[in-house]
């Protein structure tokens, strides 16, 4: 067990390695492509009329006179032993792990994530709930009545909620029920400070994402517990007298929701990297946000740092699928 | 940058404004449409409260020598004292420059090529150190001439103070001595040298950046975080992209400072609040001031112009800015004035302007200079009836151009500035009538001027010959509003403001004498000449002159939408009268 | 599989491995598996309701601008004396409804929404398509050499799915279209942007179809017919194309349905941030986009692109649906 989970780990960091690598190279190129020098990039951090030796400065100071890989190591090498950077009159310590300097706000960008981070994990957590409840509930309902008026109306409403498009109906609902109704705010505010008022400004954002995926839940759960339903083993429990209950949530709903672990794991990452269009629509200040303002910004380390951490978060939740997957599905091997 | 509206002029009310009505002050209904243009609004001397800002955003930088956008030269005096400054008064009557740090309004000699500025005795720092010259010529040397640390303000200093030695600034530079050209014979006098005459000093010394820096205190680009006052409040809180609170100074002194008044006991700054809650709050009171004064947003001027209660309590400010389409004179054809003429012709102007928000958002221009800038002259060289374009005269125009079928171009536009892409848009549609095919490319606002609109090799590559634009002058003279578009030095390989690469001796020569010559009345008749000569080139498009439609909070006290600040209200002296 | 981005709704649970098993057990019946499955399909109503409207989609984007002609229609033409120069709304109720204008006119230009619906039409088809078709294309290729090989290749093209499914599409997807605004490849305008978007969506899309296939590759591999052509001195790309890729065509035919509709929201998110389609060019994203400003006085403007939006992906993830029960008996 434990060499499998280190085995793992290796795997998963191995996998955030070549992640930052391609995405620094696509970054580095793409401006390229594009016809961008560095003298152009160094410029636009200054205002107007800069003289030649203005920008050579700022070319040295924010090191984009280095060649890609040296630039890329300085960033790996940041993000463990932290990274100082020489800005004239003073230099800026940026502590590991430092995931770059934004040198157009001046500020580090793991600080800024950190301070963003509660946003969108108070957005991603609460829409998991709903989703979770609505979709597994659902879709469990019309499985075991298939054809029946409930299962077709889920079924039905489950199509239209994925073919919905999340800007669409959060726009909406925010026209509906923030603005006409008035019932809930648009200003967030940290579950530490009002928790009512959290759950207030969080709850149309939340109703939004969760009406997406509970609706693609709803459909995984209906087939797969279709699919188990019919299979031998539950013949078997029904056979041997077990209460329908029984069959349903112990046999039955087991073995239908072991493959939504990885799904819902992998759901998870992604949103915890920033649910982008969630938090442009709502103006919620998460990471996605940040993420959106940095490439409006053209900003470049800000842009490194969402996608390395929202990598992370991907790799990470697949770890701990694997994991669980250890632990509950005896037919994993772990050799 | 370069396009933002940092100081307008003279605010010549519009005809358009309608009289504020006898709104009473004890009600919080509003005082009448355009009021505060006019006048102050709840004038009160009533001391306490907290007066609240908000914005969509978070000001990149609050050193007053990191700054250039109009509402950060605004907020920045509360707590930096410049040498002069904008006296707070309604439209117009806030142009009025007067002297701040400074006993005096600047005192030329050697006709004009050197400044002298006697500073206040008793100004002292917010910790209780006194103020010297040296800590003025300390700030102006960090902001001009350390461009790769402050990069954000404008450099008009190191264009303009004689610097034979290459000064480079006080970080790279660390001896005592710093640029010769500044000197300081006493801790109260400080004298600057130019390399040639200036008439208009005195509105760069109004630049944040002559406010006083303590050199032992400065900490470079983090200096936003721990800026040292010398106005009437410092600085409580500084929590980066959330909240700034101001207190009051108890080391300001209202015996040195004849402007500031230091009615309220803190000043909060909300950072990036939603642009439609910001509106609903103001409106409900919530919020005071929408810091970045840009207005209301399109669905909230919709509400507000329907309802005449609200409408009571909204301000149509001009904003001292252009907008307006330049016309490459370095891309074929346009290298054909008769060419350039068919489009001055073929626009629909009021087209753009309903695109761009209706009148509300800027009335219809015809001339280079808006109509509150020194050497604005009314006129129309290329009238077309109703201002909605003509095709007729377009195609003469395109026929004595040798383009009779018309002729593909592109023209660009930010894609981050909807005003700007749908003034685009129309523009493109009226182009289209007389046979020129225009194709919109956007480009971010951020290297609009470093890597697309404004590198001229960039736009000969891609046959860009119309390049959307708005402008508003550094200072509000027609030298500040022209220099930067249409001197042939201005042009540059990149980072270039004169768009049209206008290299006309004639011009270049008016505006070379006219800032040199300290009759005011000379100036001001060389700019009006400007102003044709652009004209009569065709090198402009004048579309819109730009307005701003802002929404007065009941609470708030003492009011005033002055124009030496693109039409925003003066925050120096804001109150409230609802104590939180 | 699941939803890659928070945009993509619709990616499907499609679960191929069913699909293939229910169409090699029907084969005893000596139907041929296009019988069977049009059999079963036709008595799907709705799907084949999804169907119709699909088809009747497809003529609309094809036919857009004789459409347009023929309507007289101009999805770029000003119409502003029917706006109030004031607040730049449409004069009249219902964002300015007439007999002239029946899906009413946009604010502060006053074009025509329905032309610009029409004209969105095929902007949204053509990005669609074009990137499942890319991503297919990779998807299948890498799939079936991966399966069919096995080894070291399969490791490597595992791994490189797996870097893929790591990235943060959307993120990426923005960051690039930014990038690549301004023109690149010789490109610039309307076929840049349309260039741009099928590449960064059919790209890093690719991986959910390479597992599939390489998932069916690897089940097939294994079967008598693929021994004996290999027997008979048959080289790889042969097998991998003449003998294999056949007997994917089910799974890929349903996977590519339900792929569509995903995209077609991904496209109308990117031009929904502004960094997809570029104005005047209508787009559905865009027409969202613009609305977004005015959404609390003239909903109607938003609501007209959303519900085009709506209806296509539900017509397309309708058909999608019953061609799968069509080709797995046992998902109903």
């Amino acid at each position: 067990m434990i060499s499998y989970i280190i085995r793992r780990t290796i795997a998963a960091v191995i996998l955030l390695l070549v992640v930052t690598a391609v995405t620094f190279g696509i970054f580095f190129i793409l401006p390229k492509l594009a016809g961008q020098t560095a003298d152009q990039l160094a410029q636009q951090y200054i205002g107007k009329n800069p003289s030649p030796e203005d920008i050579a400065a700022v070319k040295r100071n924010l090191g984009l006179d280095q060649p890609v890989y040296e630039q890329y190591w300085n960033f790996i090498k940041g993000i463990v032993s932290g990274a100082t950077y020489d800005l004239g009159p003073t230099t800026v310590r940026c502590d590991a792990p430092c995931f770059g300097y934004s040198f157009k706000d001046h500020l580090e960008v793991w600080p800024q994530l950190t301070s963003r981070l509660p946003v969108t994990i108070s957005l991603a957590s609460g829409a998991a709930v709903l989703w979770l409840l609505g979709g597994i509930t659902a879709g469990v309902i019309s499985a075991l009545k298939p054809g029946s008026f409930f299962d077709r109306a889920a079924m039905g409403v489950a199509l239209a909620g994925v073919s919905l498009p999340m800007f669409f109906t959060g726009q909406l609902a925010l026209l509906l029920f923030s603005y006409q109704l008035e019932i809930f705010g648009r200003t967030y505010v940290p579950f530490t400070e009002n928790p009512s008022q959290w759950a207030n400004t969080l709850f149309l954002p939340w109703c939004s994402l969760a009406l997406l995926y509970s609706a693609i839940y709803a459909r995984l759960t209906r087939s797969g517990m279709l699919e188990t339903m019919n299979e031998d083993y539950i013949r078997t429990a029904r056979a041997k007298g077990l209460r329908e209950r029984n069959v349903v949530v112990k046999h039955g709903l087991r073995a239908a929701l072991t493959p939504l672990v990885t799904v819902f794991g992998m759901d998870v990452g992604l949103l915890l990297g920033g649910a982008l269009i969630t938090e442009t629509v709502f103006s919620l200040h998460g990471i996605g946000e940040y993420a959106v303002q940095s490439i409006s910004a053209n900003d470049l380390p800000p842009i490194l740092g969402v996608t390395l951490l929202a990598a992370f978060f991907v790799v990470f939740m697949n770890l701990v699928v694997d994991l669980l997957y250890a632990t509950i599905d005896p037919r994993v091997r772990l050799s | 940058m370069a396009a933002v509206a940092v100081v307008s002029s003279a605010g010549l009310l519009l005809s358009a404004c309608s009289k504020a009505d006898d709104g009473t002050e004890d009600t919080p209904k509003g005082a009448g449409v355009n009021a505060a243009t006019k006048g102050v609004v709840n004038e009160s001397t009533a001391k306490g409260g907290t007066v609240t800002y908000a914005s969509s955003d978070a000001p990149e930088s609050l050193d007053p020598g990191n700054m250039y956008y109009a509402y950060g030269f605004n907020f920045s005096r509360l707590y930096a004292r410049p040498l002069m400054t904008f006296k707070p008064g309604a439209g117009e009557a806030g142009n009025e420059l007067v002297p701040d740090l400074a006993e005096s309004a600047g005192t030329p000699s050697d006709g004009g090529k050197t400044w002298t500025y006697k500073i206040r005795q008793g100004v002292k720092y917010e910790d209780g150190t006194a103020v010297t010259a040296k800590d003025v010529k300390y700030a102006v040397e960090r902001s001009n001439f350390s461009r790769d640390v402050l990069s954000l303000g404008p450099n008009y200093f190191q264009q303009m103070l004689d610097d034979p030695d290459k000064y480079k600034g006080p970080y790279a530079d660390k001896s005592d001595k710093g640029i010769s050209s500044i000197e300081t014979p006493d801790d109260h006098t400080i004298v600057f040298k130019l390399n040639k005459p200036f008439a208009e000093f005195d509105y760069l010394a109004s630049m944040p950046q002559t406010a006083p820096v303590p050199k032992a205190k400065d900490t470079g680009v983090d200096y936003t975080k721990k800026v040292v006052s010398t106005g009437s409040y410092k600085f409580e809180k500084y929590d980066e992209g959330k909240q700034i609170v101001l207190t009051r100074n108890t080391e300001w002194d209202a015996k040195t400072d004849p402007l500031r008044k230091q009615y309220p006991d803190k000043i909060v700054v909300n950072l990036k609040v939603n642009k439609a809650t910001i509106d609903k709050d103001v409106m409900s009171g919530d919020t005071m001031i929408d810091i970045q004064g840009t207005g209301v947003d399109a669905q909230t001027q919709a509400q507000v112009l329907k309802d005449e209660d609200q409408k009571a309590n909204t301000d149509n400010a001009s904003g001292g800015r252009l907008v307006y389409t330049a016309i490459n004179t370095k891309v074929a054809p346009f290298d054909n004035v008769e060419c350039r003429k068919a489009v001055e012709y073929a626009i629909d102007k009021v087209a753009v302007q309903t695109a761009m928000g209706g009148p509300i958002r800027g009335d219809i221009a015809s001339t280079v200079l808006p109509t509150d800038v020194t050497g604005y002259e009314k006129a129309d060289l290329y009238a077309t009836p109703d201002s909605k374009g003509d095709v007729t005269k377009a195609k003469e125009h395109l026929k004595a151009c040798g383009q009779e079928k018309g002729f593909k171009t592109s023209i660009s536009a930010r894609t981050d500035r909807q005003g700007e892409v749908d003034a685009a848009t129309a523009v493109v549609e009226a182009l289209k009538k007389v046979g020129i095919e225009a194709d919109i490319k956007q480009y971010p606002s951020g290297k609009y001027f470093s890597d697309y609109a404004g590198v001229p090799a960039f736009n000969k590559k891609n046959d860009i010959g119309l390049i959307m634009m708005q402008w508003g002058s550094d200072w509000p003279t027609g030298y500040g509003f022209l220099q930067q578009i249409v001197h042939g030095k201005a042009i540059g390989q990149s980072g270039n403001t004169n768009l049209s690469e206008l290299d006309d001796p004639a011009i270049n020569k008016l505006l070379d004498d006219a800032i040199g010559n300290t009759d005011e009345a000379a100036r001001t008749a060389a700019y009006t000449q400007v102003d044709q000569k652009v004209m009569e080139q065709a090198a402009i498009v004048p579309l819109t002159y730009f307005k701003v439609l802002l929404y007065r909070s009941p609470y708030a006290t003492n009011l005033v939408s002055s124009s030496a600040f693109s039409g925003q209200y003066d925050y120096l002296n804001i109150g409230t009268t609802e104590k939180k | 599989m699941t939803a890659p981005i928070e945009t993509t709704g619709a990616q499907t649970d499609a679960r191929p491995e069913a699909v293939l098993e229910g169409v090699e057990a029907k084969k005893i019946e000596g139907r041929s598996l296009g019988q069977i499955a049009w059999t079963r399909f036709k008595r799907d109503k709705v799907a084949v309701a999804g169907g119709v409207i699909v088809v009747l989609l497809i003529l609309t984007a094809a036919l857009s601008r004789p459409l347009q002609s023929l309507l007289g229609l101009d999805p770029n033409a000003f119409n502003q004396d029917l706006i109030d120069p004031n607040t730049s709304l449409p004069k009249g109720d219902f964002g300015g409804m007439s007999w002239d204008h029946p899906l009413g006119v946009e604010p502060k230009f006053g074009r025509d929404i329905l032309a610009r619906i029409l004209e969105g039409s095929w902007v949204s088809l053509v990005v669609a398509f074009g990137a499942t078709l890319l991503s297919n294309a990779i998807g299948v290729v890498l799939g079936l050499v991966a399966g069919y090989y096995g080894g070291r290749v399969d490791t490597i093209v595992s791994r490189l799915m797996d870097t893929f499914l790591a990235f943060p599409l959307l993120l990426f997807a923005i960051a690039i279209s930014a990038t690549l605004q301004g023109g690149a490849f010789g490109l610039e305008g309307l076929p840049l942007h349309i260039s741009v978007l099928i590449f960064v969506i059919g790209f890093f899309n690719w991986p959910y179809m390479g597992r599939i296939v390489r998932g069916q590759t690897l089940a097939l591999r294994e079967r008598e017919f693929i021994d004996a052509s290999r027997g008979m001195g048959a080289g790889g790309p042969y097998v991998l194309f003449k003998e294999l890729l056949p007997n994917l065509v089910a799974p890929i035919i349903v996977y590519s349905t339900l792929l569509i509709p995903t995209n077609i929201i991904f496209e109308a998110s990117l031009s929904f941030l502004g960094v997809g389609i570029q104005p005047p060019q209508a787009s559905w994203g865009g027409m969202l986009n613009q609305a977004v400003d005015f959404f609390e006085v003239d909903p109607q403007y938003m609501i007209v692109p959303g519900l085009a939006i709506f209806i296509t992906v539900l017509a397309f993830n309708l058909l999608g649906d019953g061609l799968r029960d069509a080709l797995d008996p046992r998902s109903r």
